[in-house]
């Protein structure tokens, strides 16, 4: 279990800025996510821990050492790829045990600790296949494998689960949530997915255009988001994001009551989206644009019939123009 | 199958059959004739099967030339194809993954090296001064210099089609960069290797104009020169000429049938995905 820590971290490709002054700590077994929109430095920054960018200023500590100009593999860290990365000309054992094999380690330590490795993921019978031979998610395992046997302080994992199907993805979050109990490392993870980030992490770190928006556990994001990037950021529908007196307006969708009688807004309903448990309605309004609304079950009114959206108390944010 | 399709197919065939296969015949029937026979230069079968002593003829004549020209050629070739595969893969994959300034120079380089022809004199000139001509390791690497344009630009080209992912795991799983080399990308590259071996060890195995200009002295002859001396010395003695020719032809011929698989998946295998 390790620390990472990041002092005013900074990178730029050419003139590009594209890392501009990241502070940030992650305490020893932490789940930290980084999410944010595509192209705003999420990979970049975890390429930067993993050794594999050069920082253009600032400091990286693991563990307590510095490791801003170290190599990667000095670093105590194991990366799992969006692409997975395997190896295609090795076995499964080979290419988990292929980090162990360029260390020159004894042949039945290697062969221990492929095993190991491969009881936890249940890899068993498929260690001596390769890589093609492999589904999605047995892949992505095999990934985790390799990184696990380098017993890393840190583990690095960009997008992982972004090329699995949505069953896949549900159950490998899981799996990942309990390996991260089991192995109680440190992990920094990188997704768009703010459901993967809502559900895994410790804490999450919200990026933006290279700079930390904000730092928080998932509730705090979402109970109190600094601002409206945030705010439409965590949560899913989107929070109704409004412009009111130079600032913003913001109230999610499952913190308005409908109503057909009576309430603050009137709108007519322009579209719903049936969940069966829940269902998201927009009202078309002419206060606030439109709206999104989220209820329960099935029983919403039909299409182009009047409603009304009431906000329910304290829950409303109100945003100030930076 | 349309009746025109397999009329096309058909046509395809003997094509192939008078291009390919008929000289191939030819030579074969003209080796195993008497050298009466074979003097009257006609395409038919021979009277008299006369293969085992054409044969032995001319594996004996000037004293096993034919025998040192086999391990003259077959060292060249070796020594030169390594070369070819290991400094092309090299070369190709510094091309490939280290951008730096250089890069566009030596892609010139490169480029100029498959363009501009080789000019024989000042090649032998060159030779002499670095005492490398006459000598069979002076010929290796002319070999290999004339093929290393080529063997390059298909590595790179290869290469590029390799996902950079593989070599920053193998970096994070502690690789040096020559270990990432030769035990990641160089097995990778098995496919383009084999097209390459093939077609180089064909081409340089059946060289004949380089390995006449930079190699003379009969303790130096090729395969391809004992056609040469034969030539003169059996003026009128055709069977043992094209016996020699066949000897010459199987050797090539035996690596093409055992790779051929494997050239074409070669050439037209794009991506190492998964
Ligand atoms: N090697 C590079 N050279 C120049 N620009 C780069 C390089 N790598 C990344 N960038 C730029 O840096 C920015 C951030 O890239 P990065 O890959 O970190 O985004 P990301 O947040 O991971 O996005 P995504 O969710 O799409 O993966 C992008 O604008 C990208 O174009
Ligand atoms: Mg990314």
């Amino acid at each position: 279990m390790s620390s990472v820590i990041l002092k005013n971290l900074k990178k730029s490709f050419g003139a590009v800025g594209v890392i501009k002054g990241i502070d940030l700590l992650i305490e020893p077994g932490e789940f930290c996510v980084f999410v944010g929109p595509s192209g705003c430095g999420k990979s970049t920054l975890l390429r930067l821990i993993a050794g594999l960018e050069e920082a253009s200023s600032g400091v990286i500590e693991i563990a307590g050492r510095e490791v801003t100009d170290a190599e990667p593999s000095e670093r105590g860290i194991a990366m799992v790829f969006q692409s997975y990365a395997l190896y295609p000309h090795l076995t499964v054992r080979e290419n988990i045990g292929f980090g162990l094999s360029l260390a020159r380690l004894p042949k039945a330590e290697i062969a221990a600790k492929v095993q190991a490795a491969a009881e936890i993921l249940q890899l068993g019978p498929l260690l001596d296949r390769k890589p093609k031979a492999l589904s999605g998610g047995q892949r992505q395992r095999v990934a985790i494998g390799r990184a696990m046997v380098r017993d890393p302080k840190v583990f690095l994992l960009d997008e992982p689960l972004s090329n699995l199907d949505a069953a896949l993805r549900a159950q490998m979050r899981m799996e990942l949530t309990d390996l991260h109990r089991k192995l109680g490392a440190t992990m920094i993870y990188v997704t768009h997915d703010q459901v993967e980030a809502m559900t895994m992490a410790d804490k999450i770190v919200v990026l933006n255009g290279g700079r930390i928006e904000q730092v928080g556990s998932p509730m705090e994001l979402y109970n109190a988001p600094v601002s409206p990037f945030v705010a439409g950021f965590i949560g899913s529908p989107k929070m109704n994001l409004v412009p009111r007196d130079g600032g913003t307006f913001g109230i999610r969708p499952e913190h308005l009551d409908l109503s057909t009688s009576a309430g603050l807004w009137e709108g007519t309903v322009r579209h719903v989206e049936r969940l069966g448990a829940e269902s998201i309605l927009y009202l078309a309004t002419q206060e606030m644009g439109e709206l999104t609304i989220r209820i329960q079950g099935q029983d919403c009114p039909a299409l182009g019939a009047r409603a009304f959206a009431t906000p329910q108390p304290g829950r409303a944010f109100h945003f100030q123009a930076a | 199958m349309k009746p025109h399709q397999r009329n096309a197919g058909l046509a395809a065939l003997a094509v192939a059959f008078v291009v390919f296969i008929l000289p191939f015949l030819f030579t074969f029937l003209m080796a195993v004739k008497t050298k009466k026979e074979a003097a009257l230069f006609l395409f038919s079968w021979p009277s008299e099967w006369q293969f085992w002593a054409n044969l032995t003829e001319v594996v004996k004549a000037r004293n096993y030339m034919l025998l040192l020209a086999y391990f003259n050629s077959t060292l060249i070739t070796l020594a030169a194809v390594s070369g070819l595969v290991v400094m092309g893969a090299m070369v190709g994959y510094v091309l490939q993954r280290r951008a730096s300034g250089w890069n566009r120079l030596i892609y010139a380089g490169v480029l100029m090296g498959l363009m501009v022809p080789p000019a024989v004199v000042p090649t032998i000139w060159v030779l002499q001064g670095l005492g490398l001509f006459k000598t069979i390791h002076g010929m290796v690497l002319i070999q290999i210099a004339y093929g290393l344009s080529f063997s390059i630009l298909l590595y790179r080209s290869f290469i590029g089609t390799i996902p950079r992912d593989l070599d920053e795991a193998a970096r994070i799983d502690g690789a040096r960069p020559w270990e990432i080399f030769f035990r990641v990308i160089l097995p990778l590259l098995k496919p383009v290797t084999v097209t390459l071996i093939v077609v180089q060890s064909i081409a340089i195995f059946n060289d004949f104009t380089n390995p006449l200009y930079y190699l003379p002295g009969k303790e130096n002859v090729t395969v391809q020169l004992t056609l040469f001396n034969f030539q003169t010395q059996f003026q009128s003695q055709f069977n043992l000429l094209f016996m020699n020719i066949l000897l010459v032809t199987i050797p090539p011929l035996l690596v093409f049938i055992f790779f051929n698989r494997q050239i074409v998946a070669g050439m037209t295998a794009g991506g190492v995905k998964g």
